[in-house]
């Protein structure tokens, strides 16, 4: 089996696009439009690694991610912020939300991946 | 009162004193003089008498040997004997002249009847050396009246003596009283000097001392940075008054000076913070549909490399999407290079004639795609007859564009309405929901530039911030203007008043 991802994302394009682009290579994707469909997915999904939009109606990113890290049973999971905020005091925030890594809006693709690779790798100790 | 007429008013009370001294010194200086003389002459004229009295007496007994020689012997008197005894009696005559002289007004009529008994004594004694020497002469003395005469001139002598004993003693003890009086004004007034300078020492010191140490207390508060501070209940007039009116003009001063700096800085401060803020939106805009077109460009290529073969309708969307993002981002573009060019001054009115609705109606087409999005109806309301407008056509699709797509934006599944009533020259439109509304600290702010009614607006609904602020602008530009009402969870209505026929061509710094 694949590594699950989850794929949080309000913008219908950018959501069809990654989603399409990361099935592609190989993961199983799931998706969700704003904060708390994310947190009822990671909850009931228990997905390897969550690609995180910052900017989500409903409940924004940070507040996600903080409650993906203060919720025991999940907080292990593996969070990468992908977002349009790419001034530079936006990664420190996206770390200090919570995330385990950050990657700027417009996608550099290959990188993205070799992100989850890394990053899924770590958690995966078999 | 003021310090100069406090020292003023001590200089003259010392002043007055020590004149007060001065003139009781001359004064008792000359009353002694004064008295001084009387006593020496009286004490003169006592020993004169004194003198006359005992030459009267020698003279008496000489001439009474003379006389007990005459009838005795025949003996005569020689020239020389003569002689003496005539100049004994012009003294004694002179003497008796010069007392006169010297005797004080008050005794002259003891004088004048010494005056009288001594000539009387003196011609019958002139007489008897005179005939002393004639043969036959028989001394008249026990005879004549002469020792009347000389008892009652020694008498009055006495008389006179005694008269002027007593003026001298009267005078002397005038002397002491005066040393006395004077002695004791002196040094009343010696007293009086130094506690009345001390006084005034005590009480210039005093109230000096209290008001310099206000102003000190108040230089300090100032100076340790309490502008506020005043100094108040200063009860001079004068310098000191208003050394500490002065120094309360200028801590206001200085109080304003530095609001105004602050101010200005907070100002300064705040736009700098919209403005970053501002762009930080803008980067997160662009990078949107930026990340769309791509991403699908990217996932397009890597299909085209693949073996398999092409869904060619999925393609076709995918491309779609290519350029409806490249659209937005150019839409966005065009928001921003507006609000520069109001910003700046550079946007023009470019003047046409149109009609309003079918405008309206070609803008609520466009935002059909939103508004299913959003699950939103909109309706155009019965307008009846418009006038046809001269006015910037461009600006006013713009205008309606972004008040619908943001009607649409802040709404869910509720009802947008657009009304327009003629008045006169000028037509009130109306664009209302019935979204999520704002407060009233938020409607304050909606119009202006970079700002968002809060940060959460944006993070929630994205957008600039521009789209109203432009709205407004174009409102401006176009001879009309904008206004909101809004309740929080109720709904949002623009009030939107045109004229039809538009300002003259000009730019917007024309427009204000």
């Amino acid at each position: 089996m694949g590594i699950g991802v989850l794929l949080v994302e309000d913008n219908d394009l950018n959501r069809d696009m990654l989603s399409r682009r990361l099935t592609r290579a190989g993961y199983v994707v799931r998706t969700a439009t704003d904060g708390e469909e994310a947190l009822a997915k990671v909850r009931e999904l228990r997905p390897d690694v969550v690609l995180l939009d910052l900017s989500l109606p409903v409940k924004d990113g940070w507040a996600t991610c903080e409650e993906i890290r203060a919720d025991a049973r999940i907080s292990a999971t593996a969070i990468i912020a992908l977002t349009a905020h790419a001034m530079s005091d936006d990664r420190k925030r996206a770390l200090a939300a919570g995330c385990n890594d950050y990657a700027p809006k417009p996608v550099d693709f290959p990188e993205l991946l070799e992100k989850i690779e890394k990053i899924t790798a770590v958690g995966r100790p078999r | 009162m003021s310090l100069k007429r406090r020292l003023t008013l001590s200089l003259l009370a010392i002043l007055v004193i020590f004149s007060l001294n001065v003139g009781t010194h001359f004064w008792g200086s000359f009353a002694r003089t004064e008295s001084m003389i009387a006593y020496r002459t009286s004490v003169s004229a006592q020993q004169l008498s004194a003198t006359i009295g005992q030459q009267l007496e020698e003279q008496r007994i000489q001439i009474r040997v003379l006389a007990t020689l005459r009838e005795t012997t025949e003996d005569t008197l020689s020239a020389e004997d003569h002689e003496q005894a005539k100049t004994n009696l012009e003294s004694t005559a002179a003497k008796i002249s010069a007392l006169g002289e010297i005797s004080q007004d008050i005794n002259q009529p003891q004088y004048r009847a010494l005056r009288e008994a001594g000539d009387k004594l003196l011609a019958v004694w002139r007489n008897f050396y005179l005939r002393y020497n004639d043969p036959g002469y028989q001394p008249p003395l026990d005879t004549s009246n002469e020792p009347v005469f000389y008892e009652e001139t020694m008498q009055r002598l006495e008389t006179l003596r005694a008269a002027q004993g007593f003026i001298a003693e009267q005078r002397a003890a005038i002397i002491d009283r005066t040393i006395n009086l004077t002695d004791r004004i002196t040094l009343a007034s010696f007293l009086a000097s130094i506690l009345l300078t001390s006084i005034l020492g005590f009480f210039l010191v005093r109230y000096t001392s209290e008001s310099l140490n206000r102003l000190k207390t108040g230089t300090q508060r100032i100076g340790s940075g309490d502008l506020s501070y005043r100094i108040d209940d200063i009860e001079d007039s004068g310098e000191l008054g208003d050394l500490a009116k002065a120094f309360n003009e200028m801590s206001e001063k200085l109080r304003k000076a530095i609001l105004e700096v602050s101010t200005a800085r907070e100002n300064a401060d705040l736009a700098n913070q919209a403005k970053s803020s501002f762009l930080a939106n803008v980067s997160h805009e662009l990078r949107t549909p930026l990340t769309a077109i791509i991403g699908y460009s990217e996932m397009l290529y890597d299909e085209l490399g693949d073996d398999g073969r092409i869904n060619r309708g999925q393609f076709q969307q995918d491309l779609q999407k290519i350029i409806l993002s490249g659209k937005q981002l150019l839409g966005l573009i065009n928001d921003i290079l507006d609000i520069s060019k109001i910003e700046t001054g550079k946007m023009t009115v470019l003047m046409e004639d149109f009609e309003a609705l079918p405008i309206l109606q070609q803008v609520c087409q466009t935002i059909q795609p939103m508004l299913e999005k959003q699950n939103n109806k909109l309706t155009l309301k019965p307008m009846g007859e418009l006038p046809t407008f001269h006015n910037d056509a461009t600006k006013f699709r713009q205008l309606f564009l972004n008040l619908l797509s943001n009607a649409s934006k802040f709404t869910q599944s509720g009802n947008i309405e657009v009304s327009a009533k003629p008045r006169g020259r000028v037509v009130a439109f109306t664009v209302s929901d019935n979204g999520i509304g704002m407060s009233r600290k938020q409607q304050k702010k909606v119009f202006e530039a970079f700002v968002q009614a809060d940060d959460s607006t944006s993070r929630n609904y994205g957008g600039t911030g521009l789209g109203l602020a432009i709205c407004k602008e174009y409102c401006q530009l176009m001879g009309g203007s904008i206004t909101v009402k809004s309740s929080l969870g109720v709904g949002t209505t623009f009030y939107i008043k045109l004229p039809s026929r538009g300002p003259a061509q000009g730019s917007s710094r024309a427009a204000g």
